[in-house]
């Protein structure tokens, strides 16, 4: 860094309201009493979160666009309710927090070679980038809109393939594929 | 009605006032999260009972069924004494708060024939009562006694400095469990409460002092009797509109003697972790936050009193205009105590706001407040007030006899604190400006430092530079 590029910054004068500091706490009391104002009135206040969510607001009201949203993970059905994956690795190379696990065996049907045996996301791990949906090749693998999953164990929170086929259930219907 | 007469009224006002108080601070700790919420667009607590309202008792179950821990180390007796002082401190206080003026009761008695009236009578009012007048023949050997008391728990002549006393012993709670504590955050918190209570005194008890000159008493029943009255017919006598700069720096005072925001440096949670309480937990800790809350209800009340003219509201004075605190109507004293306790409320709804909008003083910033604004200022208004009352001498008879200020004096009184305060104002532009304290000092040579680098051959000189304006700093501390 050299001398010519460093801005001296003088502190500013204060003027006399500011130096008598009465005025000044008058006005930021103002405020103050302004936003007590518009809480009271129901004008202006934060989302009442488990009664009122965001999805539910208009987005230019500052609700929550869920269509982009991305949430947690579901793994897709085919037609005839079978796991979609074909257990290519992709979602888990391209994961960069290494938070997929997959364990591959011999498909027991006869229109593809491999189907995972163990299908483990780390939930708590992982970043909700979308890039395992972005590389799967079947689109088995999907990022939901769901956002409000809790676990009592980090244990409870590495999703198997069982719970993220029932995640599929239960998001199937507001989120077809 | 016997055990009436036989149990002296101050017994039931310390039993009310005392069990209003407790709850009305738990309480207090609902509103100040409500106020908070409020400022911060939120609703705040909400789950607990409608409206949140039965969260201090779900707070205070808490607080009872926490576990009592002691950390090794500590002063155990001291330990323990601490909240106990503070809260009994701040009890003792409230004694002197003047809640509902003077009741004046009549009554007959009956005298055995050959007996002292007089004797009869004084003794059979209740103990802190005054008889009035002489006792009147109503019928042979019944005799009409009038009485009166003042409706508050003590009703001293020195009402004031009592407060003034006995408030300041409030810090000893914060100091002592600091100390006994054995931990430097607490030790920390309890020595910045010291320095702040030295240095808050001062400009109290000389904002209190005006008030004093202005009505010759320290009575505080009948500093509220002298606010009841009219300036013009219309605005009422209220210390406030006559003293508006005392009545700010008192105000300010008040939060400096409460422990409050902006002046809550002993509890500054951002440095010392909790401050003199961190290391108290369960309802020892109950009780230092609620001695807090009790101590902001008693300033407040005392803010009431000197200012805004304690109970007084239009309709609650009494028949005589000379002692208008003097009523026999039983709904009246009870409706001055909601009254005087509605504007407590307000003023500590002041507090939680002033809490809620100002971020903390600088420890430098907080001493230079009162040392270097507050103390001068209240002494020239002392001062002022002093000169202003010795001229200006009301023209009422019944105003010079009762000591009351009348509104040209009231007026004249006003006038004086203005200009006081735009003299403040404009005298702060041209004093001299405060020592440079925490201002950044360049160090020759670290990158941090926005000093011009020297040419090969100006580094000494240029440390030597540096060494000077160092030094001058110093001196100048």
């Amino acid at each position: 860094m050299k001398d010519t590029e460093i801005i001296e910054l003088q502190e500013p004068r204060l003027s006399v309201a500011d130096q008598f500091y009465v005025p000044q706490m008058l006005v930021g009391m103002g405020t103050t009493l302004k936003h007590m104002f518009m809480t009271l009135t129901g004008k202006d206040r934060v989302i009442q979160y488990p009664e009122e969510k965001r999805e539910d607001i208009p987005v230019v009201e500052g609700g929550m666009n869920l269509r982009t949203y991305r949430g947690v993970h579901r793994l897709n059905k085919d037609e005839g309710g079978r796991v979609k994956c074909v257990a290519c690795f992709m979602c888990s190379t391209a994961c960069p927090a290494h938070c997929i696990h997959i364990e591959a065996g011999e498909s027991p049907w006869a229109d593809r070679e491999k189907y995972p045996i163990q299908f483990d996301i780390d939930e708590l791990r992982c970043i909700y980038c979308g890039m395992c949906e972005e590389a799967c090749p079947v689109d088995a693998i999907e990022l939901t809109h769901e956002y409000d999953i809790v676990g009592l164990t980090r244990q409870e929170m590495i999703f198997d393939k069982e719970k993220l086929l029932k995640m599929y259930d239960q998001t199937v219907e507001k989120e077809p594929m | 009605m016997d055990w009436l007469s036989v149990i002296p009224p101050f017994v039931y006002i310390a039993l009310v006032a005392f069990g209003v108080v407790l709850v009305t601070v738990a309480y207090l700790i609902l509103l100040e999260r409500k106020v908070a919420s409020w400022t911060q667009d939120r609703i705040g607590p909400n789950r607990v009972g409608p409206w949140g309202l039965l969260q201090p008792l779900a707070d205070g179950l808490k607080m009872f069924f926490k576990e009592d821990y002691r950390p090794g180390g500590t002063d155990k007796v001291l330990f323990t004494t601490a909240p106990a002082a503070m809260m009994l401190v701040v009890i003792v206080a409230m004694a002197v708060i003047p809640w509902g003026g003077v009741h004046r009761v009549e009554t007959q008695i009956s005298v055995a024939a050959g007996q002292d009236v007089l004797a009869a009578a004084i003794a059979s009012i209740p103990m802190n009562a005054d008889l009035v007048g002489e006792p009147r023949v109503v019928e042979a050997g019944t005799y009409g006694i009038m009485y009166e008391y003042a409706f508050q728990i003590a009703d001293l002549s020195i009402g004031l400095l009592f407060l003034v006393a006995v408030l300041s012993l409030a810090v000893y709670g914060v100091v002592v469990g600091g100390w006994a504590s054995n931990n430097k955050y607490s030790f920390i918190g309890g020595l910045r409460a010291t320095a702040q209570m030295i240095s808050y005194e001062i400009p109290l008890g000389l904002c209190l002092l005006t008030i004093v000159v202005m009505t010759g008493t320290l009575d505080l029943g009948q500093i509220v009797e002298k606010q009841a009255h009219y300036w013009g017919g219309v605005i009422p006598a209220w210390n406030v509109f006559a003293q508006p700069l005392a009545f700010l720096m008192f105000l300010t005072c008040i939060h400096a003697e409460a422990n409050r925001s902006p002046f809550d440096l002993a509890e500054a949670e951002q440095e010392l972790v909790g401050g003199y309480h961190t290391e108290y937990t369960s309802m020892r800790l109950g009780l230092l936050l609620l001695s807090e809350y009790a101590e902001m209800i008693v300033t407040s009340s005392v803010c009431v009193a000197l200012f805004f003219g304690g109970w007084h509201l239009p309709g609650l004075l009494g028949p005589d205009a000379q002692h208008p605190a003097v009523t026999s109507s039983w709904v009246v004293v009870l409706l001055r105590c909601a009254v005087y306790f509605i504007k407590v409320l307000v003023v500590i709804f002041v507090f939680m706001w002033v809490r809620w909008s100002m971020p903390r003083f600088r420890f430098d910033q907080l001493m230079m407040l009162a040392w270097r604004s507050f103390i001068p200022l209240s002494l020239v208004v002392l001062l002022a007030t002093a000169i202003a009352l010795y001229f200006a001498v009301a023209q009422d008879e019944s105003f010079r006899s009762l000591r009351r200020i009348d509104g040209y004096t009231a007026l004249l009184l006003f006038g004086v604190n203005i200009g006081l305060l735009l003299g403040a104002m404009v005298l702060s532009r041209v004093l001299p400006p405060p020592p440079l304290t925490n201002r950044r000092i360049g160090i020759p040579g670290s990158r941090f430092s926005h000093t011009p680098v020297p040419a090969a051959g100006e580094v000494e000189a240029v440390v030597q530079t540096k060494r000077e304006f160092l030094v001058g700093v110093s001196n100048q501390l």
